[in-house]
């Protein structure tokens, strides 16, 4: 035993030597011959040592036993050592009072209690699983593989006590502590996102989650919370648009960093954007909801779209699919519509309106009121129809506005150009008069239970209502896609168009611009094919006499 | 210097020394001529030498001379110009251990131990394992007993060094009058000295060579031809020949060109069945062999050349043949962007014991070899079958022993009687061989889950055992420092490759070899050393034909590219060293690992290498760059060594063995290495 200890050591002592020499029963040892003992010993285990790493190596592993000494004994032909072959690793421990000493713990053993122990277990026997380490290059995330956040962790908590003790202590996770004031802020906001009672008091409390600093410990409990109340309140309308709100907020506070949670934010986002059914009464305006959460997930997208590169194609796939997907409800397919006309033109221009043409044919039955005689399903029908013709028209829109010295926007032209917009819409109403009138009566039902067309008692105009929001909607949107000007622009534009002698000047250079994007051009005439005149509005006038 | 003055040195040191009689007689000498001996015209024009002699003749015995004569030195080459000072770093390690196995040859033990306590420091990032194996000397009978410290006192070290660094060193040496540091210098240093600004980089691999006189032996050596070329008429050449072999009529042809040489194979093989000679069957081989020379001059310019096999080896089975051509067929194609997929077997429940991994070459069989002396073999084919086998995982290793159907899912081999190091199968996975610490070999049949042969030879563990690409004979290294050549049907190696270079008589023969490995043409084998070393060693003659140096540390793994041009060499710092076989020169290195490489596979079209590695990892590297920029980096001279690909994570389990099957899918196995709880 203290000759193992001694293999710590870094140069024996000739008292090791006489120790030893006692204890195998050599008394007149002189000292001269244990100081010269001494080196040559040292020498002896270190060579030892060298042949057992090299035993080591061979095993294939890379901690020491007491067999790989065993068997650096053996190719020197010695004597090994017996009673150390335990298979693991041997635990010494200090010798009190000495600096270097080791032994290793050998305590006493009653032989009776050795056959009177019941028999240990059998050891498990060896066996072999297999996984996949990677397929193709890429390491699937399964539970047999190490998950790679993780791989350096334990090396650093990892303690080595070579004395006393276990031999490795692993620190456990710390916990997270939340302080009680976080903690009751927590509440109070929850509380007020469910009880839908204090307006008020939870737009003040959106403000708060808009700015306050110091949020951040929460983010983790908010996107759980937000998670959880998606997936379970989705008959509450109210609830829901809460929740957006207060996701909205949580996008906005500039001392929150939310990127790590987005990937569980995400899916309750895009839940409330494209979900059949969003609260349980018709009184609930879900379009509502769908048009705020659109502009959520752009918003979403523009913010992090740098850092997670994979984030906006997998929305819009999701959302292609959603709308490509005949099965899909109607409200469905106009939430995909709005989150998708939310993240910009160019993704309208590939993803929507190369399908247009065959979707529009499938929507055509639904609108014909004659074929659809659900009021409701109609009415939904309008709806997708309006929102894929604004999506389209800001699309040709913003494809157009590329000419440049349009002139400025004034306010006063701005006024009027909302005249000119309501001056338009007989062009749909021709359209969509005749299809609505054999339909009074149901379409009173809807009328008034709806509560979101409140001054529209006259059936008429319904329809008009129906393909009317969109429009109306050309405002905020645009604004939001926030290129500065595109909204006056636009508005100037309409009102170009009813004095198109004012830039009829222009036509020679805008010509030539015509001409060189053949493309806007195509697209223009199979909008114009598929809408009618109802793409109209969308294109600013000048192109407008050009192309008509 | 006078003579006269000489000789008053010369003998104040005899009598110094106590060689009373040789000093009367140069007394008595000198008495007789005049003093126009040959000796004293001889130190007349060298300063260098009359200065040593002074030093001898003074305070000789004077330990600390050396102390202090190697921290001036030190303190000088550190504060040297920055743009020499690497240079000049270079020498400090070699006057280092010259100058502690001088103190400890001069038996001041105490005071080489406490200078060599005092600078290890400086010399512990490169030179840790060296010196970690002299700081055990501490005797004059220790420095003749081992034979690391005898070689480094009989060779000499190589450095590069630009001329300024030179001057300047040189200089300082005569400057200060530090004979003593000058002696050793001049003793154990051979400097490479070359015109020009010093080289940038400061660890240039070949910037220092520790053994001298055996790189030159080692020069010597690799200046040997070999043909690193492709066997002609292998399966792979087949298939290159023919094309993808689909249309049926090209394939046709493809056989009736190779039908004379299938009969003359199978004659040779009934000739061998019945024990004739391997020079006849030679003879044989050389005749087809000229005939297919002729007819591959015809045939289009293939990358690889193709050389003759100079074993007779076996013949495959048609259908054995059949089934890796459709392998070859379908094999998947690897490069930098297509990465290959990786099945991991974990052993669990191994309780420390594993020492050995293997997987076949169709990956079906994985045998494992333990410290109890037993060798298991799995058939995951068929535990894959069985569906709710070890496939499941974790499930039924909780707490059962046995299969599913209530026996051992694995085969169980005892016959050895020492750990188990190593198991290896043959190509079509009908024999295992395994290697133990009792100093045999044995093969076992996987069909009969037999002991058919025990090989008795070596008498030392028996550290590695390879299957050659071909199957049949085989290659086993051991402690007795020998490779051996075996073949299946003999007790007896056929050859045995002795550490020691047989044309020179150079002292180092430290050649434990630690791993053997096979090149695919079958007429050379490599051997990796806990020298550092690896060598090349021709199968037919024995000899060893190339010596590759520049690995830091013991060589555990190594690995042979396809097309047999490189071969890579892992070590047990986790350095991976690339070599062109025909230069014996390193391509790159490969640095990534941190712990024991203990296994390396080249994908079988060689366009990438995957490390295992106790580290816990699977990294794959990119070939093609690796060699592709070197030539670039021989140009100008900058050094980007990294092209690591993919850095696989396993869930604490060393890699311990790595295999691509025929069709590239790369198989890896190791031990869970957590204690089971």
């Amino acid at each position: 035993e203290l000759w193992k200890g001694e293999e710590k050591m870094s140069i024996v002592p000739k008292e090791t030597i006489e120790v030893i020499a006692q204890s195998i029963g050599i008394t007149n040892l002189s000292p001269e011959a244990a100081l010269m003992l001494a080196p040559d010993v040292e020498y002896r285990v270190r060579e030892i040592m060298q042949e057992a790493i090299k035993c080591m190596r061979h095993s294939k592993r890379t901690t020491l036993t007491a067999s790989d000494v065993d068997g650096a004994l053996n190719l020197r032909n010695l004597e090994p050592i017996y009673g150390f072959g335990s298979g693991g690793p041997i635990r010494f421990r200090k010798a009190i009072g000495h600096r270097d000493l080791f032994y290793t713990d050998d305590r006493e053993v009653d032989f009776k209690d050795v056959i009177e122990a019941p028999l240990p277990k059998a050891p498990l026997d060896t066996e072999i699983v297999c996984h996949w380490l990677a397929i193709e290059g890429v390491q699937p995330a399964i539970p047999e593989n190490a998950p790679l956040e993780v791989i350096r962790a334990p090396a650093e908590n990892q303690i080595y006590q070579q004395k006393d003790g276990p031999l490795i202590d692993i620190r456990l996770p710390v916990k997270h502590v939340l302080s009680k004031e976080l903690q009751l802020y927590f509440q109070k906001i929850a509380e007020l996102t469910m009880s839908k009672s204090n307006p008020s008091l939870f737009k003040e409390a959106l403000v708060s989650l808009a700015s306050d600093s110091g949020l951040h410990p929460l983010v983790p409990y908010f996107t759980n919370f937000i998670a959880d109340e998606v997936s379970r309140g989705l008959n509450d309308f109210l609830l829901l648009f809460n929740l957006m709100h207060v996701v909205r907020s949580l996008l906005q506070n500039p001392h929150i960093h939310i990127e790590p949670y987005l990937h569980q934010l995400m899916p309750s986002v895009v839940t409330c954007l494209v979900s059949r059914k969003l609260g349980n009464r018709f009184a609930d305006n879900h379009w509502d909801l769908r048009d705020f959460t659109a502009n959520l997930v752009a918003l979403i997208c523009k913010r992090f779209g740098n850092t997670y590169v994979t984030l906006q194609s997998r929305l819009t796939k999701t959302l292609v699919n959603a709308l490509l997907d005949p099965k899909k409800a109607l409200t469905q397919h106009y939430g995909a519509i709005q989150g998708l006309a939310a993240l910009g033109h160019n993704v309208v221009r590939l993803l929507v309106l190369s399908n247009l043409e065959p979707y529009l044919s499938l929507l055509e039955p639904e609108l014909d009121a004659e074929k659809q005689k659900n009021q409701m399903k109609s009415y939904e029908a309008w709806r997708v129809y309006g929102a894929l013709l604004r999506a389209a028209g800001l699309c040709i829109h913003d494809r157009l506005k590329i000419f440049p010295n349009l002139p400025s926007p004034s306010p006063s032209l701005l006024n009027k150009g909302k005249g000119k917009v309501i001056n338009t819409e007989p062009n749909k109403r021709k359209l969509s008069v005749d299809s609505s009138e054999n339909r009074s009566p149901r379409k009173r039902l809807i009328a008034t239970d709806g509560s979101d067309g409140g001054p529209s008692p006259m059936q008429v105009d319904r329809p008009t209502g129906d393909a009317n929001p969109p429009q109306n909607s050309v405002h905020p949107s645009s604004s939001e896609q926030a290129s500065g000007g595109n909204a006056p622009e636009s508005r100037n534009a309409k009102e170009n168009q009813g004095s198109k002698g004012r830039t009829i000047t222009r036509k020679a250079i805008l010509d030539q611009i015509w001409k060189d994007d053949l493309d806007s051009g195509r697209l223009l005439v199979k909008l114009h094919q598929l809408y009618g005149d109802r793409i109209l509005p969308f294109i600013p006038s000048t192109e407008m006499s050009l192309f008509l | 210097m006078d003579p006269e003055q000489v000789d008053e040195f010369v003998m104040g040191y005899l009598k110094k020394k106590g060689f009373n009689s040789a000093a009367k007689q140069l007394q008595e000498a000198l008495h007789h001529n005049n003093g126009g001996t040959f000796n004293s015209t001889d130190y007349h024009n060298d300063p260098e030498l009359t200065k040593l002699i002074r030093s001898f003749s003074q305070s000789e015995n004077d330990p600390t001379r050396y102390r202090d004569g190697y921290s001036k030195l030190r303190s000088w080459a550190y504060n040297s110009l920055d743009l020499y000072k690497h240079e000049l770093l270079r020498v400090m390690y070699p006057v280092f251990i010259h100058c502690y196995m001088d103190l400890v040859g001069k038996g001041h033990t105490r005071e080489a131990r406490a200078f060599f306590n005092s600078f290890r420091k400086d010399h512990e990032m490169i030179h840790l394992r060296d010196l970690q194996k002299l700081e055990g000397v501490l005797v004059p009978s220790h420095l003749e007993e081992m034979e690391f410290a005898r070689s480094l006192r009989q060779s000499k070290v190589n450095i590069k060094i630009c001329q300024y660094s030179y001057d300047l060193l040189l200089q300082y040496l005569h400057r200060t009058e530090s004979t003593l540091m000058l002696g050793i210098i001049n003793e154990h240093i051979n400097f490479q000295v070359y015109s020009g600004q010093p080289n940038s980089s400061s660890d240039d691999i070949d910037a220092v060579t520790i053994v001298g006189s055996f790189q030159e032996t080692a020069d010597h050596i690799n200046q040997k031809e070999i043909q690193w070329g492709l066997l002609e008429d292998s399966l792979e050449d087949r298939l290159e020949k023919t094309g993808s072999l689909l249309s049926d009529s090209e394939k046709g042809q493809g056989e009736s060109k190779d039908g004379d040489v299938d009969d003359s194979k199978k004659r040779s093989n009934e000739i061998g069945k019945q024990g004739s000679s391997l020079k006849k069957l030679k003879k044989d081989k050389a005749g087809n062999a000229t005939a297919k020379v002729a007819r591959q001059e015809t045939s289009i310019v293939s990358p690889a050349p193709r050389v003759k096999p100079e074993l007779a080896l076996p013949v495959m089975s048609t259908d054995v043949e059949e089934s890796i051509l459709e392998d070859l067929r379908n094999r998947v194609q690897l490069s930098s962007v297509a990465m290959p997929s990786v099945s991991f077997y974990t052993f669990v429940n191994t309780h420390n014991g594993l020492n050995c991994a293997s997987i076949s070459h169709d990956g079906s069989l994985v045998a494992g070899g333990f410290s109890d002396s037993s060798i298991k073999v799995w058939n995951m084919a068929k535990i894959g079958q069985a569906g709710s086998g070890a496939l499941q995982g974790e499930s039924d290793t909780n707490d059962q022993n046995v299969g599913p159907n209530g026996r051992r899912n694995y085969t169980l081999l005892l016959g050895h009687s020492g750990p188990v190091y190593s198991a290896t199968f043959s190509p079509p996975g009908d024999f295992v061989l395994s290697s133990s610490a009792d100093t045999t070999i044995r093969l076992w049949s996987t069909q009969l889950n037999a002991n058919l042969v025990c090989y008795k030879g070596h008498n030392y563990p028996v550290w590695d055992v390879q299957f050659s690409p071909f199957g049949h004979y085989f290659a086993s290294c051991s402690h007795d420092r020998t490779a051996r050549i075996w073949s299946m049907d003999r007790v007896q190696p056929l050859r045995i490759m002795a550490g020691h270079l047989s044309d020179v008589d150079v002292s180092v023969s430290l050649t434990i070899v630690r791993c053997v490995q096979w090149h695919p043409n079958c007429n050379y084998i490599a051997t990796g050393s806990s020298d550092k070393t690896v060598r090349l060693w021709d199968v037919q003659t024995g000899e060893c034909v190339r010596i590759f140096i520049g690995h830091r540390s013991m060589v555990l793994s190594l690995a042979m590219s396809p097309d047999g041009r490189y071969m890579a060499s892992g070590d047990e710092d986790g350095t991976i060293m690339m070599w062109d076989l025909s230069t014996a020169r390193c391509i790159t290195p490969l640095m990534g690992h941190n712990s024991c490489v203990w296994s390396l596979s080249y994908s079988g079209e060689g366009s990438l290498l995957a490390s295992g590695s106790a580290d816990c990892t699977v990294k794959l590297w990119d070939v093609t760059s690796s060699t592709k920029l070197t030539k670039a980096e021989e140009k100008n001279g900058n050094t980007n060594r990294l092209r690591s690909l993919r850095t696989f994570p396993t869930k604490s389990t060393p890699v311990h063995a790595l295999r691509f099957s025929r069709r590239n899918l790369l198989f890896a196995a190791g031990a869970l290495s957590k204690p089971a709880s």
